[in-house]
């Protein structure tokens, strides 16, 4: 903030910025405690998750200036990676000697097919979460950013690839479940520790995979590079002019954001227990934009708190006797009336807050004769 | 909600047992809480009122409601009213998933009515295992399911084709044009009608695929054209029917010498595409509105004089008003401090009761249904005529398609 003139020293100024992630990841690390409600936990568990994905949506719109329509694209490829291989440790114990998942068997496959053998390894499984849906990204990153393909036409583009590969999935079921998903999964096992889609281990899981990305993102956002792409957001083709090569950093940011979302696919199948080809559809993606508008795109936890806060009003208002037929009705205009009065989202407001209380503060301290605590109290 | 003293006591505890136990830590449910407290059997109703599927998923929720308002207004079960929970899981399996977790760990709904679409069945499913609860499928579907925590109502393969298929063959011929849906549903319908055209010396000339909610059929009819089949047998659901339908008519093809014989085409259906369209084509289904039985004409009068004179009943209704009879009739057998899920499924093995389409009977091996397969032609008032009834009720063979395996009280059992 270049309004801030007390003696702002690097290391205070990054520590003023990092204190709201720091706090939201506290609170959601001691809810557990304040929360004696495992089937409560497993219900955030799953906004948390949806939060992460908006916090990757945050990164490449927010930031980036990419407005991706397909996010909800990483997400799935990252979920069905992980339900691919939870799906083969059932194997010996659901489908026999025949070695094969239960819809292969029911589509008349006979041998499992090459790109499902390497997913007998989770380490592997876990590597193409976050590799693939990145490598795709960058890969059509490399084909819109070198074409200098921007704004609405990028936004078509992803939309476009999601559904292609939504249809694609659909289509081959004998590989992937088709329209029912991969269903009946093995319980996750990393070192030694079981995650029960209902327990305390699952929720710290996601609890702290929110914090690793809200710092991974952070500390993109705080590079040099992170720097270059908010430039190339604000005045594409000045930076180009600098001698930047544009379209490197785009693809790179493209990139990191799908391989965020790919995390939290991958931890939406341990929340949810299966995949399904909905959570690369059309309907998901867009509700991420929502989250992230709602939240305010311009700032990560802003994007994660949208996320929680509507995915969870969305859950309790649904859930309440008197909105169960209008719910969707009052979930749209909620959106309508925050898009019209705060474009910046939930953050922006607590922005321009702060802002305020900080400048009322400053008047307070210059005027004569008032003391700092009553204009505190008036707040 | 307010913090108790003992609830902070509790949490500082637990504060504590955390930061000894590490991570993996498991909190002991209170298993034996009572099912049935305050004189009242809290059941869940699970399905779409908003979304891709409401239109169907709503006739289920009335009719499942209808069947519960009677049972307490009759006087409950046993001095206990249900008390159904409604949730709307928006045609998306996702939140299928959450509001079952919501019905079964939050509410602790005894038992679950719910489902239209295999893919929200299969997403709930890991719900209803891992807690060991029950849910009521009421959906005619595709069978290679063996789960001890879901009762199925619905018809499988073997009881909507084993007399329907040689009754066409016989009708009108052994050409069959094969037609459905992209998904797991029409393929397993398929592979068993292959299955019984074998046996018959029938053919199949084309085996064809379209996309869920696909309503351009133009290329299929004229392949229909060019292949002449018989029968076009139909496997195609939700909007793709109404299309179907009102092409094959726009084309001028003709009822009388190429039908379409469907396994998805209900009153509902019909009724969304217009009786003009439906008219002389056939649909093999356990019920239909016009089954001329006492219990039938009650639940068509009671239904409509609850949801509206305009409202049709159709197979998959009729299933959601008799299971939910079912589970009554189980619940009647235990002691109250007995009532849990498990206890309710063992309960409901071999109980019978008097539904709109006959007796119906729980197979006590899978869990399945006895029905009474029934073969019928639309007319254009959008009622069906029915033309042939079975003589007796027929056993679900989930498996039916696959010699070698078959579902038994000990799960899936396969000989090779």
């Amino acid at each position: 903030m270049p309004s801030n003139i007390s003696n702002s020293s690097g290391l205070q100024r990054l520590i003023a910025q990092l204190a709201p992630l720091l706090i939201v990841s506290a609170l959601v690390f001691a809810l557990p405690v304040l929360l004696n409600n495992d089937f409560l936990l497993n219900k955030v568990a799953r906004y948390l998750v949806l939060g992460i994905l908006t916090i990757s949506l945050g990164l490449s719109w927010g930031f980036g200036g990419i407005l991706n329509l397909g996010q909800a694209m990483s997400f799935g490829l990252g979920s069905y990676a992980m339900a691919m291989a939870l799906k083969l440790k059932t194997v010996p114990v659901h489908t026999g000697a025949s070695g094969l998942p239960d819809f292969m068997v029911w589509n008349n496959v006979q041998h499992l097919p090459w790109f499902w053998e390497p997913f007998r390894s989770l380490s592997f499984a876990i590597a193409a979460g976050l590799l693939v849906p990145a490598l795709v990204a960058a890969g059509l990153g490399w084909f819109m950013f070198r074409g200098r393909v921007t704004g609405v036409y990028v936004s078509i583009i992803t939309l476009a690839t999601m559904v292609v590969i939504n249809l694609v999935i659909i289509d081959q079921q004998s590989y992937t479940g088709g329209f029912n998903g991969i269903t009946d999964l093995a319980q996750l096992e990393l070192f030694g520790v079981a995650f029960d889609a209902y327990g305390r281990a699952t929720y710290y899981l996601v609890a702290g995979c929110v914090l690793l990305s809200l710092l991974i993102a952070f500390a993109f956002t705080k590079s040099r590079a992170g720097l270059i792409v908010q430039a190339i957001r604000d005045h594409e083709s000045r930076v180009r002019y600098f001698g930047y090569d544009v379209a490197l950093y785009q693809i790179f940011v493209f990139a990191l954001s799908a391989a965020i979302a790919g995390l939290a696919g991958m931890l939406y199948t341990v929340v949810m227990e299966f995949a399904s080809p909905t959570f690369l559809g059309v309907q998901l993606s867009l509700s991420v934009v929502v989250w992230c508008a709602v939240g305010g795109r311009q700032s990560l936890v802003g994007a994660f708190l949208g996320a929680v806060l509507v995915a969870g009003m969305q859950g309790a208002l649904s859930e309440s006797a008197a909105f169960l037929e209008t719910w969707t009705l009052v979930m749209g205009a909620l959106f309508v009336l925050v898009v019209l009065f705060l474009p910046k989202g939930l953050a922006g407001l607590a922005q321009a807050t702060c802002r305020w209380v900080a400048q009322r503060r400053q008047a307070a301290s210059g005027a004569v004769g008032r003391g700092v605590s009553q204009t505190e109290g008036s707040t | 909600m307010s913090i108790s003293r003992r609830t902070l006591l509790r949490n500082t505890a637990a504060l504590g047992a955390f930061a000894g136990a590490g991570l993996p830590h498991i909190w002991i449910k209170n298993a034996d809480l009572a099912y049935a407290a305050g004189g009242e059997i809290k059941v869940g109703v699970l399905f779409s009122l908003t979304g891709t599927t409401a239109i169907i998923e709503e006739s289920l929720n009335k009719a499942t409601l209808l069947a519960i308002e009677e049972i307490n207004a009759a006087g409950g079960i046993k001095g206990s009213k249900i008390v159904p929970i409604v949730e709307d899981p928006a045609s998306d399996p996702a939140t299928f998933s959450e509001k079952a977790r919501k019905l079964v760990v939050g509410d602790k709904c005894v038992s679950v009515f719910g489902s239209y679409t295999s893919a929200s069945r299969k997403a709930v499913l890991p719900v209803f295992e891992r807690q060991n609860n029950l849910y009521w499928y009421p959906t005619l579907y595709e069978g290679r399911e063996c789960s001890k925590n879901v009762i199925y109502t619905g018809a499988v393969p073997n009881q909507q084709q084993d007399e329907f298929v040689p009754w066409l063959v016989k009708k009108f011929g052994k050409k069959f044009y094969l037609i459905g849906s992209n998904y797991i549903y029409p393929k397993e319908e398929n592979n068993y009608c292959k299955k019984l055209l074998e046996k018959l010396g029938g053919e199949v000339v084309a085996e064809e695929y379209v996309p869920l909610g696909h309503s351009e059929f133009s290329s299929v009819i004229n392949k229909i054209r060019s292949t002449q089949p018989n029968v076009i047998f139909s496997t195609v659901v939700g909007d793709s029917v109404v299309a179907l339908h009102r092409q094959y008519k726009a084309a001028g093809l003709d009822p009388e010498k190429m039908p379409m014989a469907s396994l998805t085409t209900s009153e509902n259906e019909v009724a969304a595409m217009g009786g003009e369209a439906a008219a002389g084509h056939f649909t093999s289904a356990p019920y239909f509105m016009v089954h001329k039985s006492p219990e039938n004409e009650k639940f068509v009068e009671a239904y409509k004089k609850r949801w509206g004179a305009d409202k049709v009943t159709h197979f998959v209704s009729e299933a959601c008003y008799f299971q939910t009879y079912l589970f009554k009739q189980a619940v009647e057998k235990l002691a109250t401090s007995d009532l849990t899920p498990p206890n309710i499924r063992d309960a409901v093995k071999g109980q019978e009761v008097i539904a709109p389409q006959g007796k119906v009977r729980i197979e006590p091996e899978n869990l399945h249904t006895w029905l009474w397969p029934k073969i019928a032609q639309a007319k254009s008032n959008g009622q069906f005529e029915i033309l042939v009834e079975a003589k007796d009720w027929l056993k679900p063979v989930p498996y039916a398609a696959y010699p070698g395996q078959s579902c038994t009280e000990k799960g899936l059992v396969e000989k090779s």
